[in-house]
Parts: structure tokens; C-alpha cells; sequence
């Protein structure tokens, strides 16, 4: 996308609001934005790096319930008589608690996946993220278990006693997940169009090359889980400042799954995959709620995936993106007309 | 303990390493050293244990003990990554490149361990970054010059013609910018003009001061071009020497015998691919 | 001790079906390398089709119990020919996709078809336990673990004594040899699969009736039966069967002990755990199924 379409395409993201007064589209979109920030998260470590992390739900629930914790402020029962008290915290600093626990998880699975590989990773991750699951489920004292943890703060930057600025209406929340989205994706893009992005692209294509000059593959794998995981973190915070509830069911593995649908449709491993295929999952329930049960939908989802995997296996961006070189004659300086599955030229990225 | 014509300081010592597979001994407590500067082959019928080696020299398979040691350090136990760092880098015996990158990103990526942008001048994007990527891209500009390839730089690697292939695989090693290179059958389905300019660029890598060690059979290659010869059989270095004297060695005439030893390079180039 | 006692006799009652499960999976994983996310969901099958037959058709419930192992089994053929079979070279990635999009599939069928309100399977045997001093069991339970046995033992014939077995067993070591030998890979993968399938199916339809049914059952099964496969090393029967005894018995203990909230999640950590720390398994041998 060249610099005009790009900010062109800002402009309009940034005008919806005036223009869409209808409320409840607003929060499709905003939780459509949500989910597109975890899934560009989840690209980084499944598309770019080539980990089958299946438990990336984990890290954005971990993020939401710090968060949700320390806006709260919360007591631990330790022994009989004592009891642990975190007073409640601005919500900017809970924010940021989400994203740097997040990542701490990140970090260690980032350290076990060197370990682990291949389809056993896959299986750690997802008990990895069931454990999790069933930690905020039990450990009632902490969580409140199913109870859920409720009256969340609204999302609030700003000193308290001085200066606050409280985003509690659609509106805000709208500009605030937008701008995170934005910056997420100026993060990840920056990442993967550098050195360390090519190394990771290396990583994923040929390890044992990779290796013998010189990527050090634990610390990459450990960099890119734990952006990967703060990042999702970060989505997990919006959404429980947002939602103002949260509960172990925002562990559930469907919603790993949902974001891998929106990774892998969109075109894994490219920047704008994920946000095509989150604004497709994102929307697309919506429009067919008229017409099909949720578990019709996913009856649906599941096919079309398959689908997808069979005629589009690197997803729609880079199909897209190989019809339009095609078309407009040829494609890069006398190279072979990329087959879909080639990432955008590393080192020349731009948002 | 080996031949060396004109004193030169050993590099690399290998000290009685052994690999076995299960019962399978691969390599039988086996013993050389390299010089500096110089190209150094490895050879032997199939099965002899080149490739083992390589692997045990790089990290892809571990040895137990002291066996391998570069300029005094022991390699036994180290990751190929923390090898390369060293200074150590390697070729592969089955051609390979990051197929979907294009050349000059290949060649990039070797530079990686030579680029010094850390992450959060990254996610800033100082000048100091981008500045890097220009000079990384010249670098590997040169690199690509240097070895012939500068006409394919935007193909994919995986696009390029079999012989140019190897070239790349070539140009991303020397990118990692190694003191000691080990080519595992670099020339191998190369036909003989190929063969003749790939072995005139040996020659150069060598003389911009870099150890060679070779793994090829290539004959005309091997005495072509090396200083020494080293021949492994079944696991055990049968002679070590120069190339005259290897040609004339008893044993390695008897060791190759049964496969053919003259009409050796003919025939890999027929059997041709990697 | 008593309650020791009777803690062990419970994890020996289901670890039966949990053996099932693993081996079904340990072939599927082990042979085709595929990791089949629709495990699960053979296991909820083979459940409802138990409860179709007996409440819906009134059929004998030993039939029903037939009838969902013979459907699974066809059911895993159907899938690996219609799925599988194109996906021969492709990446791992791929073919776990298509499994995840075939498991929200299935599921949500399920739910279509059954509806989320849980279902319960009548079984002809008594309801009172059998008591046996200290301790007590179900009968059904009883049954139970002696058709798991049964199956077990059947498999392992199937596997070690039929030249079936030995194609299976030769593909597991040397795929390509095993082609050059005249093995045809293409039917050996629809039979595991087919089989794999089938004993999810079986074991489903043998708990079925032991607990409520719920459309989404599965996803623990699946769960359980990787950590099975995993703890007893990948491909190997004997592993995947003292594994799955040795997941009821920790399940079992740690309901009983700690906490049962955390049931469910002993399997997940006993995956963890091992995979940290013995990632091969604890049975695995190099290379073998068996």
C-alpha cells in the first residue's frame, strides 16, 4: 500500500464516529479492533516466526485480568490472620501491568518452546492456556471464579486529584482502540521489517541455515513470544476496560481459535493479513446473526476455513496480492511471479 | 602430528573424536588439525563420516569431551549459532536457501550477526537503523558481486538455476563473515565449467584470509585446489598429505578401488544433483 | 486408606476408556503425524450414538454400544479420505487448521443436532454398587472396564499379530521403505485413522451411559488424550496405555486430595511437566509402535 492510500485509509478510520451514529455498530467495530490487535499479535509468532502457538488466548485473558486486578485492587487471604491488600490502582498503570504480565508469560513460553517443538508445542500451548483457564476458574479468592470480576473502571489516563480524562462512552473507546491498533501495528511492522524480523522469517523457512550463521534461535523465539504476548496483553486490557467484565470464560479455547481463523484466512505472515480476515470474523457474525443460529455460524466458520486452507493456503492478502501483480504485468524486477506464499519484501515494509 | 609444509598455526584440532549412532560407530576417535589460511579437503567414499563430522564441528550433532577445538576454544557442546559466532560457518551437503526470501535478503540474513540495531531502536526507528539497512544492503550488494550473482539479486532464492543456488549458499556463509569455512560437496552437480570458476573463487576466499575445509569428490577439484588432503574410510582417517602424496598413497588407492576411484568426478557429475 | 482404596479402584474403572482414547490417538499421532484435533469429537459421537439408538430407537443397549463403535470407525474413514488424503505433503500448519476447522464443525453440529441440554443414557445393569467391603463400585463401571479391556487387548492382537498391524507398524518406522515394500500408504493411513477414531467412538460410547452427555464433552477427551499420548511417548501402545491408568489415577487422587475444581487440569499439567522435562515420554522407545 503506498503512502497516499495509507493515509487516506486513516482518514476514514479516524472519521467513522461522525458519521456512524448507530451505537451498536460502533461496538462491533470496536470489538472487531479488539480482536484485530490479538490476532496481528498472534501473526507475529504464528505467520512470522512460525510457532503453532495455540494458547494466545492465554496471554490476552492475562492481560485483561491484571488489568481488571489492579484497577480493582484486590486481597489475598494468606494465612488466617493475614491478609495481602493491592490497593486499586489508576487504570493507565493497571494497563500497563496487563501488558508487562502478559509478556512475562510470553517470556516463558517463549523459553519452553525452544524445548518443545512442532505439534508438542501446539499441545503445551493449549494446556498451557487451559490451565490458565481453570487457575482464574478455582482460585476464587483471587478471581472470583465464574462470579466474575465486575464494576471495572472505565479506561482512565491522567492523575487522579489533577487530570483525568475517563473513556467510558462508544465513542472514546472507539479513538482508543483505534489509536492501540495503530500502534501495535506500527510495532510489529517495524519488528518484522527489520534484521531481527528477517530472522525470524529465516527461522521459520530453513532453522538449521538459520542457525549456522548465527541467529540465536531461543532468543528470537523468546523476543517474538514476548511481544507477541504483550501485545495480546495490551488487546486483553482494552477489552476489560471496555467490557467493564471479565470472567475464566475469556480463556476459552474457541477464541484462540477464532483468532487463528482471522490470522490464517487473512494470510499468515503478512501485516495486513490479520486485519482482514479480523475484520471479516469480526463482522461477519453480525451479519449473519439475521440469518443463522451462533452455532450454524460456526458450522460455517469451520467449513469455510477449510475451504480456505484448500484453495488460498497462504490466505487472502497474498492471493490478492499475487492476482493484482499478475494483472498489472509481471510483478518484481524479473522474478518468478511469487508464488502465494511469499511475504512482502523484507527490509522495504511500509505501514 | 600432520603434514605442514609451511608452518602455519593450527586452527582447528580434532582430538580423538568419536560419534556413534546406537551401535553404529560413525566416526572412530579420529584426529587433524587445520592451518591457517589454507584449504584444507576432506574425503572418502560415501559413508566414510565427512558429513558426521561437519556436524560434530558445527554443532549440529554433540560430541562428548574436548574433541574440537577452534583457536583454543572448545567447540564440544555449543549451539551452531554460538559456533558461527566464533567464527565458524558451514555449507550444507543437500542445497540450502531461504527459498521464499529474495537473494539479496538472503544474503542479509547472513549478515545478521553483523548488524548491531537492537530492539528498541527498532520499534523507534532511530536513523541509526535505517542507516544500518542501507549499508547491510550494499554489503550484501558486494557479497553478490563477488560471487556473480548480482544479476538475480531481486529473484527468489528458490527461482535460481541449481548452480547458481549453491553460489548463494556460498554467499550467505561468507556474509557471516567466518574465520574457518567448511563447504560439505559444494561443487557437487556442478558440470566442469562451473566447477573450474567455483575453484578460481576458492582462491579468493582463501586469500582474503579465510581457513578453508572441504568436503568433496570432486577429484580434480580436491587436488586442485587444496593444500592437504585428509582421507577418512569407515569412520577412520586412512592418510593425510598433500595432494601428490595422497594420489600416490597405497591405501587410498585401495579404499577408492571398490567405487571407482579415477572415474570418481565423472561420475558425480553425472549422478548430478544435491 | 479406605478412601485410598477407593479412590484407586475408580481411577483403575476409568482409566480403561482413557486408554482407549490414548491409544486411538498414539496411532493417529504416531503414524500420520497428523494432530488430530477431531479426537474429541469421535468421542462425543460414538456418546450420542449410543444415546440415539437406546432412547431414541429403543434399540439393545449392547447393540447401540456396537452400532457407535462400527459408525466411528466409518466416521474416521470418511474423514481421512475426504480431508486428510489431499493434504498428504503439506505442512503440519495446514493439516491442523483443517482439523480445527473440522472439529468447530462437528461440534457445533452436535449442538445443531442434539441441542445443549445434557442427556443421560439408561444402561440395563442395576443401579446399586456392588460392595466389596471397604470399598464400592457401579456394575456399569464394571462393564465398562472389561469391554475397555477387551478393546485394548483386541487392538494389540490387531496390531502385533495381523499382517494389517504389521503394515501399520512398518509405516510408523520407515514410511518410505514401507511404500518401496508394496505397503499401500493411502489405505494404512485411512485405517488408523479409521481405527484411531473408532476407539474414541468406543470409548465415548462405553462412558457415555457412566456420565451426562453435552455437546462439547469432547474437548476434555481430546485434551486427556493428548497428555495420554505425550506422557506415554508418542506411538508407543504400551505407553499410551499404562499413560491413560496413570491419568485417571492422578485425576483421582488430586480430586480426592487437593481440590476437584483442578480435576480436569491434572492432565494439562502432567503434559507440561513431561514435555519440559521428558519430552520423549516416559515409555517411548526409539521407533516403535508396540
Amino acid at each position: 500500500m503506498n503512502r497516499w492510500a495509507t493515509w487516506l485509509w486513516l482518514v476514514f478510520l479516524f472519521s467513522i464516529p461522525l458519521w456512524m451514529t448507530n451505537q451498536y455498530y460502533l461496538h462491533i467495530l470496536i470489538i472487531a479492533g479488539i480482536f484485530i490487535i490479538a490476532a496481528m499479535s498472534l501473526n507475529l509468532l504464528l505467520g512470522y516466526t512460525g510457532q503453532l502457538s495455540l494458547g494466545h488466548v492465554a496471554f490476552f485473558g492475562i492481560g485483561g485480568y491484571t488489568s481488571a486486578l489492579v484497577s480493582l485492587g484486590f486481597d489475598l487471604e494468606l494465612t488466617d490472620r493475614y491478609s495481602f491488600v493491592f490497593p486499586a490502582q489508576p487504570v493507565w498503570i493497571a494497563f500497563l501491568a496487563g501488558i508487562v504480565v502478559a509478556g512475562f508469560f510470553g517470556w516463558l513460553i517463549g523459553k519452553i518452546s525452544f524445548k518443545v517443538r512442532g505439534a508438542y508445542f501446539v499441545i503445551v500451548t493449549i494446556s498451557f492456556a487451559e490451565v490458565v483457564r481453570l487457575v482464574a476458574l478455582n482460585w476464587i479468592d483471587l478471581t472470583e471464579g465464574p462470579m466474575a470480576l465486575n464494576n471495572i473502571p472505565p479506561f482512565t489516563l491522567g492523575v487522579p486529584g489533577l487530570w483525568e480524562l475517563t473513556f467510558l462512552r462508544k465513542i472514546p473507546n472507539y479513538y482508543l482502540v483505534l489509536v492501540t491498533c495503530i500502534l501495535s501495528y506500527v510495532v510489529i511492522a517495524r519488528l518484522v521489517g527489520s534484521r531481527l524480523g528477517r530472522a525470524m522469517i529465516a527461522l521459520r523457512e530453513n532453522e538449521p541455515l538459520a542457525t549456522s550463521v548465527g541467529v540465536d534461535v531461543t532468543r528470537l523465539l523468546v523476543l517474538a513470544a514476548v511481544v507477541s504476548a504483550a501485545i495480546a496483553g495490551a488487546a486483553g486490557g482494552l477489552y476489560t476496560h471496555y467490557i467493564r467484565i471479565i470472567d475464566p470464560d475469556v480463556f476459552m479455547f474457541i477464541y484462540t481459535v477464532t483468532m487463528v481463523i482471522m490470522v490464517v484466512t487473512g494470510g499468515k505472515g503478512t501485516l495486513a493479513g490479520p486485519i482482514v480476515g479480523g475484520l471479516i470474523f469480526g463482522i461477519l457474525p453480525e451479519v449473519l446473526r439475521e440469518v443463522a443460529s451462533p452455532e450454524m455460524q460456526w458450522v460455517i466458520y469451520g467449513v469455510l476455513m477449510i475451504v480456505i486452507v484448500y484453495f488460498l493456503p497462504d490466505g487472502i492478502v497474498p492471493a490478492l496480492s499475487s492476482w493484482w501483480k499478475g494483472r498489472s504485468g509481471g510483478g518484481g524486477a524479473g522474478a518468478a511471479a511469487p508464488g502465494p506464499g511469499a511475504p512482502p519484501k523484507i527490509g522495504e515494509e511500509r505501514a | 602430528m600432520s603434514a605442514n609444509p609451511s608452518n602455519r598455526q593450527v586452527v582447528l584440532e580434532i582430538d580423538r573424536l568419536a560419534i556413534s549412532f546406537g551401535g553404529l560407530v560413525a566416526l572412530a576417535s579420529v584426529s587433524f588439525d587445520v592451518h591457517e589460511g589454507e584449504i584444507a579437503s576432506l574425503i572418502g567414499p560415501n559413508g566414510a563420516g565427512k558429513t558426521t563430522a561437519f556436524n560434530a564441528i558445527t554443532g549440529f550433532l554433540t560430541a562428548s569431551g574436548d574433541s574440537i577445538r577452534y583457536r583454543g576454544k572448545t567447540l564440544n557442546g555449543l549451539r551452531p549459532n554460538q559456533i558461527a559466532d566464533l567464527g565458524v560457518v558451514r555449507t550444507f551437503q543437500k542445497t540450502s536457501v531461504f527459498a521464499a526470501d529474495t537473494v539479496t535478503d538472503n544474503v542479509m540474513i547472513g549478515l545478521h550477526r553483523h548488524a548491531g540495531a537492537r530492539l528498541w531502536e527498532i520499534l523507534l526507528a532511530r536513523p541509526r537503523v535505517r542507516d544500518e539497512e542501507i549499508r547491510l544492503r550494499a554489503q550484501a550488494g558486494e557479497i553478490l558481486d563477488m560471487m556473480g550473482l548480482s544479476a538475480h539479486a531481486e529473484e527468489l532464492g528458490g527461482a535460481l538455476p541449481y548452480g547458481e543456488q549453491r553460489l548463494l549458499e556460498v554467499a550467505v556463509a561468507l556474509a557471516a563473515k567466518p574465520s574457518l569455512l567448511l563447504l560439505d560437496e559444494p561443487v557437487s552437480g556442478m558440470n566442469p565449467s562451473e566447477t573450474a570458476s567455483f575453484m578460481a573463487m576458492l582462491g579468493r576466499i582463501r586469500a582474503s584470509g579465510i581457513t578453508i575445509l572441504l568436503v568433496e569428490h570432486d577429484m580434480r577439484m580436491v587436488m586442485g585446489v587444496s593444500d592437504r588432503v585428509i582421507v577418512l574410510n569407515q569412520g577412520a582417517i586412512i592418510a593425510e598429505g598433500t595432494p601428490e602424496e595422497i594420489q600416490r598413497n597405497p591405501e587410498v588407492i585401495r579404499a577408492y578401488l571398490g567405487h571407482g576411484a579415477g572415474k570418481r568426478g565423472a561420475d558425480k557429475r553425472e549422478a548430478g544433483r544435491a | 486408606m479406605d478412601q485410598f482404596l477407593q479412590h484407586l479402584l475408580n481411577a483403575t474403572m476409568l482409566g480403561g476408556t482413557y486408554a482407549l482414547l490414548g491409544i486411538g490417538l498414539t496411532l493417529i499421532f504416531g503414524i500420520m503425524r497428523v494432530v488430530n484435533f477431531t479426537h474429541g469429537e469421535l468421542y462425543t459421537f460414538g456418546a450420542y450414538m449410543v444415546f440415539f439408538f437406546t432412547m431414541t430407537l429403543s434399540a439393545n443397549f449392547f447393540l447401540a454400544l456396537v452400532f457407535a463403535m462400527v459408525l466411528g470407525i466409518a466416521l474416521g474413514a470418511a474423514i481421512e479420505f475426504v480431508l486428510l488424503r489431499r493434504l498428504r505433503g503439506a505442512s503440519i500448519d495446514t493439516t491442523m487448521l483443517v482439523m480445527i476447522g473440522a472439529w468447530i464443525a462437528m461440534q457445533n453440529a452436535e449442538q445443531l443436532a442434539w441441542t445443549g441440554v445434557a442427556k443421560s443414557v439408561n444402561h440395563p445393569f442395576p443401579v446399586d454398587p456392588l460392595v466389596l467391603g471397604p470399598v464400592s463400585v457401579s456394575w456399569i463401571r464394571i462393564f465398562v472396564f472389561c469391554v475397555a479391556v477387551l478393546l485394548i487387548v483386541g487392538t494389540h492382537l490387531l496390531i502385533h499379530r495381523t499382517r494389517l498391524g504389521k503394515a501399520m507398524r512398518s509405516t510408523f518406522q520407515d514410511r518410505e521403505t514401507a511404500a518401496l515394500m508394496g505397503v499401500n500408504i493411502d489405505a494404512i493411513h485411512t485405517a488408523t485413522f479409521a481405527l484411531g477414531s473408532g476407539l474414541a467412538a468406543a470409548a465415548g460410547a462405553l462412558l457415555g451411559p457412566v456420565f451426562v452427555l453435552v455437546p462439547g464433552m469432547g474437548d476434555m477427551a481430546a485434551l486427556k488424550s493428548f497428555a495420554i499420548v505425550i506422557l506415554g511417548g508418542l506411538g508407543s501402545f504400551m505407553g499410551a496405555t499404562l499413560g491413560g491408568f496413570l491419568l485417571a489415577l492422578v485425576e483421582e487422587l488430586g480430586a480426592g486430595y487437593i481440590s476437584s475444581g483442578y480435576r480436569d487440569g491434572m492432565g494439562f499439567l502432567i503434559i507440561i511437566v513431561v514435555l519440559i522435562f521428558k519430552p520423549t515420554g516416559l515409555f517411548a522407545r526409539k521407533e516403535r509402535i508396540g
